[in-house]
């Protein structure tokens, strides 16, 4: 992998984690207003459920390339 | 004597609910159904702009929105002082700084690591020097 898209992968990378969180954390906020009496906790399982969607994301681009996808086949009886 | 509550007497009785109850009941359904749209309609957002889908989706949203808000605060701006009469001072363009992460990090990486590898010799010189110093003033 070049230096230019590794840092490519890394910029989508952080770009993801900042729109994943943000939006898990906007959720968070409209469920915790409406149904959950103004409570935290949904504002921490959005923002946490973001940031494992975006870790997630990451660690698939950055792993692609050496993903080896195999297949099993059957031993031809002699 | 024992007064006891029996369920569903004042129906069969042939009496109606209270209507303030009907009405609490209807207010209920109806911030239910307000709370639900909104929710609703978050969710649906979301869906509809992929933000939550891939990464390319993601950083495209994000580009998206940072050509959009900029203009829009701004038309914002103009209507609110147009309303009220307001004048906002037009503050200063910020300062463009450009710190280039990546290579700063490349930079300081290389740095460490050949500090690192000289570390054990220079150690060996330093200490080489200092018993020679020593040495020296022992005399």
């Amino acid at each position: 992998m070049s230096e230019s898209e590794l840092g490519r992968k890394w910029d989508r990378c952080l770009a993801d984690a900042v729109v994943k969180i943000g939006t898990g954390f906007g959720l968070g906020i409209v469920f915790s207003l409406t149904f959950f009496k103004r409570r935290m906790w949904p504002l921490a399982f959005g923002s946490g459920m973001g940031l494992g969607m975006a870790y997630s994301n990451c660690q698939h681009d950055f792993q692609a390339p050496y993903l080896l996808h195999g297949k099993y086949v059957k031993e031809q009886e002699q | 004597m024992r007064s006891e509550c029996v369920l569903g007497a004042a129906s069969d009785s042939g009496q109606e609910a209270p209507r303030d109850t009907w009405f609490l009941q209807g207010k209920a359904s109806r911030r239910f159904l307000i709370k639900g749209s909104v929710a609703g309609g978050a969710v649906y957002l979301v869906y509809d702009q992929e933000l939550l889908g891939p990464s390319d989706k993601s950083q495209a949203a994000l580009q998206k929105a940072g050509e959009v808000v900029p203009p829009a605060m701004y038309q914002f701006s103009q209507y609110v002082c147009q309303q009220t009469g307001l004048q906002i001072p037009q503050l200063p363009a910020p300062p463009k700084i450009y710190f280039p992460i990546r290579d700063s990090w490349n930079a300081g990486i290389m740095t460490v690591m050949s500090a690192l590898s000289v570390a054990p010799s220079k150690a060996r010189e330093y200490s080489k020097e200092g018993w020679e110093y020593v040495k020296a003033r022992t005399k």
